[in-house]
């Protein structure tokens, strides 16, 4: 018996979960978010758990884009308005949720793909403006009388009588919207992990840490950058459509620049190019946020300030203390403080 | 047919929209030139000098306002020392971090001063002191027209970007941070301390990007939360000029403010021009003026990059 588990070969060593208490956790954590409902948890919270995994969606997303190849893409509310106005629009035509869903990604990926295409010739910061610029055309665009034959409207009610792929597989009530929601979540969680784990996302990473070099030992670095913008950006529109239909109603004042200020709090508080940290970022901060909500609608409420426009107050500050403090997030930091206590009374 | 009086207005009043941009855009330059820091916060901070003369200077907030002129002598104060602030507790931190900290950094800080701003005042349009707009309007030759409130924002936007320029030129202060700007190492070692210089031109960014934000909502008669746009718009006077060179984010404000107005004129609403050959109206809808200079903005970074006067930057391994 060795003394302790050991790597014996490169699918071990690469595997997705490597250590045996991984295996052990991943068994008795995975039923817990499916059976969670049946154990007479509260509609609110219902609700609160799906938006976490619509948002996990879209930040991972993000993360594929902005954490595996490294460009910086500020046009998550323009991307998810495009993917919720597509599915909105294909739910019409009566073609179910799951094709309406997946239309919606795609056009969010031709545009994100549309959009990287300057990455051919500038770098960094050019993106950042350019997707920036993105973002306030698209909430012109989704106001825009005059393009209602495009987007069909810039209020829209989502019919509330859909079926998963055309009219099979109806979708009633929060629930089902729940473990759907959970299901894609998990689905992209674990697409992003094989990724990361991949040929391609060393090809993103190589591409991350230095497209000159990553160029002069044969990597395509323009094509990988929109391969990147393509898989995040599928992402980011699936999470759209979820959205819309876990809203039931969609205008362009819920795809703000404030919403990707948000989807980045998450990314970076739990950890830049880490599926775990993305996961940990987007459930500490949707709770943070909807206890500081209700503390401020009810200070709202009492002293009749408009309190609530505190929140992207309080996010500002948290961003930029978690970015001096600990650019990697609080997962790396977690990590550090495991290292300390393995190591304690020594320092090394 | 386009009548050649109104193109003409609206080709002054551009130029003029212009001129406001250039404010917000020489104080994005500046800081970029001299620290390397792309801020995205340049809109709120533009919102912060704009409603700084809301808050001292009308009796919204505090009981006894000052005068007008006074109010805006001392927002511009406390934009200087914001930058002076912001420099110490912020960006100082961030020296030689990624350049993805940097920008996500200015645009939380953008989220902090336009929601402080929402919690103090609403969301809502305030107008500013009466001694700070003016009824009547100055008639140009040609039978053009412009009000006095717009002019006079225009006629201080000009004169504050030629004493800026004298500045650089013919001040020892100015060519500190011009030398400081070019190549931060050999001006150390001449003597220049950098720390002070960087804190130098914080102070002078975010003031003028205050006076900025103060003339723009002059020349509308108050503040509203559409200057946050400005932000992004002048992205395009910026890129188009090159980025690092400050009369070239002159020039570029003054063809995007006039991009905009002859946009908002000819190509939105009742006033859209119509195809001559196959006479579809070019009505793209309301707003269109603003995203104009956006798509200016993305074929600028397209085609060229590095923009009119913008340095090159050769890549090496």
């Amino acid at each position: 018996m060795p003394c302790g588990e050991y790597f014996t070969s490169y699918e071990s060593r690469m595997g997705l979960f490597r250590w045996r208490i991984q295996r052990v956790a991943l068994v008795l954590a995975l039923p817990i978010p499916f059976i969670l409902p049946l154990l007479g948890l509260g509609g609110g919270n219902v609700s609160l758990l799906s938006q976490m995994f619509i948002f996990a969606i879209a930040v991972l997303g993000l993360n594929v884009i902005l954490g595996y190849a490294g460009e910086i893409v500020l046009a998550q509310g323009a991307f998810m308005a495009i993917g919720a106005y597509t599915t909105s629009r294909m739910l019409t035509t009566g073609a179910g949720l799951l094709p309406s869903m997946a239309v919606g990604g795609l056009m969010a990926a031709l545009v994100a793909v549309a959009f990287g295409l300057p990455s051919f010739r500038v770098k960094g910061f050019y993106i950042a403006i350019s997707t920036l610029a993105l973002q306030f055309i698209a909430e012109w665009f989704f106001n825009n009388s005059r393009a209602e034959w495009i987007h069909g409207g810039a209020q829209q009610q989502i019919p509330s009588d859909i079926g998963l792929i055309g009219p099979f597989g109806g979708l009633g009530g929060d629930l089902s919207i729940y473990y759907l929601s959970l299901v894609a979540m998990l689905f992209f969680a674990i697409l992003s992990l094989n990724l990361s784990r991949t040929g391609i996302g060393r090809t993103f990473r190589a591409v991350h840490e230095n497209d000159l070099a990553a160029a002069v030992l044969g990597v395509n670095v323009f094509k990988n950058k929109l391969l990147a913008f393509a898989i995040g950006g599928f992402m980011i529109g699936v999470s759209g459509g979820l959205y819309a239909v876990y809203i039931g109603f969609i205008s362009p004042d819920y795809f703000t620049l404030a919403l990707t200020l948000e989807h980045y709090v998450m990314l970076l508080f739990g950890g830049l190019g880490r599926v775990w940290g993305a996961l940990l970022g987007v459930g500490v901060v949707t709770i943070l946020q909807d206890i500081l909500q209700s503390i401020l609608q009810s200070i709202s409420a009492a002293t009749g300030l408009n309190a609530t426009s505190l929140v992207s107050v309080f996010f500002g500050m948290v961003i930029i203390i978690v970015l001096a403090v600990e650019p990697k997030g609080v997962l790396a930091a977690l990590g550090q403080l495991k290292e300390y206590l393995r190591k304690w009374p020594y320092a090394y | 047919m386009v009548d050649f009086v109104t193109f003409l207005d609206i080709t002054i009043s551009g130029i003029g929209l212009g001129a406001l941009y250039a404010l917000v855009a020489m104080g994005f330059a500046l800081i970029y030139k001299v620290t390397g820091v792309l801020n995205f916060a340049q809109g709120e901070l533009a919102l912060v000098g704009a409603y700084g003369v809301v808050i001292l200077g009308t009796s919204s907030l505090i009981s006894t306002p000052l005068p007008a002129v006074a109010a805006v002598g001392a927002t511009i104060l406390f934009g200087i020392i914001l930058g002076i602030f912001l420099e110490r507790v912020i960006f100082r931190q961030f020296i030689g971090e990624p350049v993805l900290s940097v920008i996500i950094v200015t645009l939380a800080l953008g989220g902090i001063f336009s929601g402080f701003i929402r919690f103090l005042l609403g969301p809502n349009y305030r107008s500013y002191p009466e001694a700070l707009t003016f009824g009547f309007s100055i008639d140009l030759p040609l039978g053009t027209s412009i009000s006095a409130a717009y002019a006079l924002a225009v006629a201080l936007a000009l004169v504050v970007v030629v004493a800026l320029m004298l500045f650089f030129r013919y001040t020892v202060t100015g060519s500190i941070l011009r030398a400081a700007a070019s190549d931060e190492q050999a001006a150390m070692v001449l003597g220049v301390s950098i720390e002070r210089t960087i804190a130098l031109a914080w102070a002078l960014s975010i003031g003028i990007t205050a006076i900025g934000g103060v003339l723009l909502a002059m020349s509308s008669g108050g503040a509203g939360f559409s200057i946050v746009a400005t932000g992004i718009i002048i992205f395009a006077a910026v890129v188009f000029g090159g980025l690092d060179s400050i009369p070239g984010a002159f020039l570029g404000a003054i063809i995007v403010g006039l991009l905009q107005e002859l946009g908002s004129f000819y190509l939105e609403g009742g006033s859209a021009v119509v195809l001559p050959v196959v006479d579809v109206q070019l009505n793209f809808g309301a707003g269109f003026g603003e995203i104009l200079p956006l798509i200016f903005l993305l074929v600028v970074i397209v085609v060229k990059p590095y923009g009119l006067f913008g340095t090159e930057r050769i890549e090496r391994l």
